[in-house]
């Protein structure tokens, strides 16, 4: 079959979407298929952009190439889901959320703070509604995405998950004394409240943090607090890292913290499982949730300092739980039955 | 479609990076019918907002394709590698159709109009071949600089003594014209024997040309090798007695540069187009009338003086090195 992934992108940024999209293309190609991976240029503001950005995507002709069919067009992201196809699936890794759930969001939004932002909500919104329907199929890359899109837009979309890159090579490995949060470094994923948190744990608790700032003022804001906090000697800040030293610094936690606020899906969480260590996440986190089982497979947090320092204690004090909290994740992770192979059936049924 | 423009996009992109810029390929799909498509995706592209990411500025744009390079930016240079051909020098072409549709007069105008109200827009406009050039300036009144590029790995380029065979490396289809090579080989007084490289994408001039080889009792004296590797293919050209390459309205043609670097010389005929830039007749190659007798001709005196073919193919590498083609030159055009 020949397939086309389509997606929206951000030239210059690279992120779990872009990830999803190669792995995607890779599994459809061992699947046999001659599959390739469009991405449209996407830049959501000033808002008035973003309906034209829409119009550009549905005038767009993918039925064909050179005279012979395509056929199939798997749609990922917003607004390039909305390319018109005859036999197109969309695989939904979330719709513009700044019109939909982070609309007042007290960081996130974006759209309201303009005159025709209402407007611009509105259509993408009707855009969504009436065109998302147009897919042959629907599926989301997880209950979250799916619960919303049911609740915004009264559209059911199938949740399919797929496993994180390179999902074999992670393994367990014995707790040294420090938690792992690997992550981009930005407000969504709430460093922050981990350094508070860690300000008021009980214990001599530690933290390593990976990942690369968004913006340099969310690496300031970390920076500023944990100055302020005193917890020098208790954070260490790693930045960018390679792939094998994620696995190693996963490997060797005694737990992974990721709670961020109502995220997508999450690859950390499974990446966590997968090295059999017990997650720490947050009530509103979203994604995670579907994975964490709150005292088998992790501890599920209110979103406050007190609750996370407590969390972070409770696996600090009781190694021998967290080790088998984290066994349990790694063998709910292989009921789950997480594969690309899956995946990509469910994709082009 | 990978072709030419995916090895020269990807070949920028390197270039760019390894002068210390952030360069990324943006492609946007493009399918030329029916007709009125075209007109939405020239709308599709204007519609595109590429001038900042997360509020960083892009600092230029570099349009290489039709109807990409109309994407809007302040700072945007166009580097030509062809325009919609159907619509200029290859309308009413019998390898085409815009012309059939009964809006086509009409696309082609606006396609025209687009071109020449937009690509002026850009702070600088370049193409990859005075031929390109020559086009642009016929038919929209514009001017263009040529900057020539060299092909991929042009480093890795070497050369052996001549073997008897004449190479033709080329996707098999009708605007290479494998078809009028074989039809020459018929009619050529030596034993002239042909290995032809390169996919077949088109099934029905792939069966034309077995026909032809077939036809003529011409089997023995071709050699049809398909897709063959980067290694293979220098290694083909090291051997080769002289390259063949008499493509009709050539853009540029990493062929004839190709021959070149391995020190071979190149047949190519009056009407191809960008190899006229490169091969000078008796000097570096032959320039043959767009016949089978001519060509024929041509094949039988590369075959016939091989000490001559030899001193052409020497001479064609000096003429490489002599154009001081390279991709240091091109990224300071383009970023000036």
């Amino acid at each position: 079959m020949r397939v086309l992934v389509v997606t929206s992108g951000v030239p210059f940024i690279r992120g779990g979407g872009e990830i999803l999209a190669d792995n995607l293309c890779r599994a459809l190609s061992r699947a046999g298929h001659d599959a390739e991976l469009i991405s449209i240029p996407f830049k959501h503001y000033p808002p008035n952009r973003i309906p034209d950005h829409i119009l550009a995507c549905r005038l767009l002709d993918l039925t064909e190439a050179c005279g012979v069919r395509i056929d199939r067009v798997i749609g990922l992201r917003f607004p390039a889901y909305l390319t018109p196809h005859p036999n197109k699936t969309i695989w939904l890794l979330h719709q513009h959320r700044t019109a939909y759930e982070l609309w007042d969001h007290r960081t996130a939004g974006d759209l309201i703070h303009y005159p025709d932002g209402p407007v611009i909500r509105d259509t993408i919104r009707q855009a969504d509604r009436e065109l998302i329907p147009e897919a042959k199929a629907v599926y989301t890359v997880s209950k979250n995405v799916s619960d919303r899109l049911r609740r915004f837009c009264g559209i059911a979309g199938e949740p399919l998950y797929s496993p994180p890159a390179h999902a074999a090579q992670f393994h367990g490995g014995p707790a040294d004394g420090y938690f792992f949060f690997p992550s981009r470094v930005s407000r969504m994923k709430r460093q922050l409240l981990v350094i508070e948190g860690l300000a008021r744990c009980r214990e001599k608790t530690r933290v390593r943090f990976a990942g690369e700032a968004d913006h340099p003022g969310e690496l300031a804001a970390c920076v500023e607090a944990i100055r302020h906090l005193k917890m020098e000697g208790r954070v260490e800040w790693l930045g960018w890292i390679s792939e094998e030293q994620k696995r190693e610094l996963y490997a060797n936690c005694l737990g992974v913290i990721f709670p961020p606020e109502d995220e997508n899906y999450g690859y950390v969480t499974l990446e966590a499982m997968l090295s059999s260590k017990p997650v720490i996440t947050c009530s509103d986190s979203g994604g995670p949730l579907e994975f964490v089982v709150d005292r088998q497979t992790g501890l599920v947090a209110d979103p406050t300092p007190e609750s996370l320092g407590q969390a972070m204690d409770a696996l600090w004090v009781d190694r021998r739980s967290a080790a088998a909290m984290g066994e349990a994740g790694r063998a709910r992770y292989e009921d789950l039955k997480i594969s690309w192979e899956h995946a990509v059936e469910k994709l082009l049924c | 479609m990978r072709g030419g423009a995916e090895v020269l996009a990807e070949g920028l992109r390197r270039v760019l990076a390894g002068a210390g810029h952030q360069a990324e390929i943006v492609a946007i799909p493009f399918k030329p019918y029916p007709p009125e498509r075209i007109l939405d995706q020239m709308l599709a592209c204007r519609l595109l907002d590429l001038s900042e990411v997360a509020g960083m500025p892009v600092d230029r744009l570099i349009g290489l394709k039709f109807p990409a390079y109309l994407i809007p930016h302040p700072h945007k240079v166009i580097w030509m590698l062809h325009q919609h051909r159907q619509a200029y020098d290859l309308w009413q072409h019998p390898l085409n159709d815009l012309h059939t549709y009964a809006n086509g007069g009409d696309v082609r105008a606006s396609i025209h109009a687009a071109d020449t109200k937009l690509l002026p827009q850009s702070r600088g406009l370049f193409t990859i071949s005075r031929n390109v050039s020559l086009r642009l300036k016929t038919y929209c009144g514009l001017d263009a600089t040529p900057l020539y590029h060299p092909p991929q790995d042009a480093g890795c380029f070497y050369t052996r003594p001549a073997e008897n065979f004449l190479y033709f490396p080329s996707r098999i289809d009708p605007l290479k014209r494998q078809n009028l090579v074989l039809e020459a080989l018929a009619q050529t007084r030596s034993q002239v024997r042909i290995y032809f490289s390169g996919p077949a994408e088109e099934p029905g001039f792939e069966r034309t040309c077995a026909k032809l080889a077939h036809k003529d009792g011409l089997e023995n004296r071709v050699q049809w090798l398909g897709a063959v590797s980067e290694e293979e293919k220098r290694d083909l050209y090291a051997r080769s007695l002289g390259v063949l390459f008499p493509p009709l309205d050539e853009d540029y043609g990493y062929i004839t540069l190709e021959a070149m670097l391995a020190q071979k010389p190149v047949i190519t005929c009056t009407d191809s187009g960008g190899p006229l830039e490169f091969v000078r007749h008796h000097q570096t190659g032959i320039v043959a009338e767009p016949t089978p007798e001519a060509l024929a001709a041509a094949m039988d005196s590369l075959w016939d003086d091989r000490e001559r073919a030899r001193q052409w193919g020497v001479a064609g590498r000096q003429r490489y090195d002599d154009l001081h083609i390279d991709w240091d030159i091109v990224v300071e055009n383009l970023l000036a």
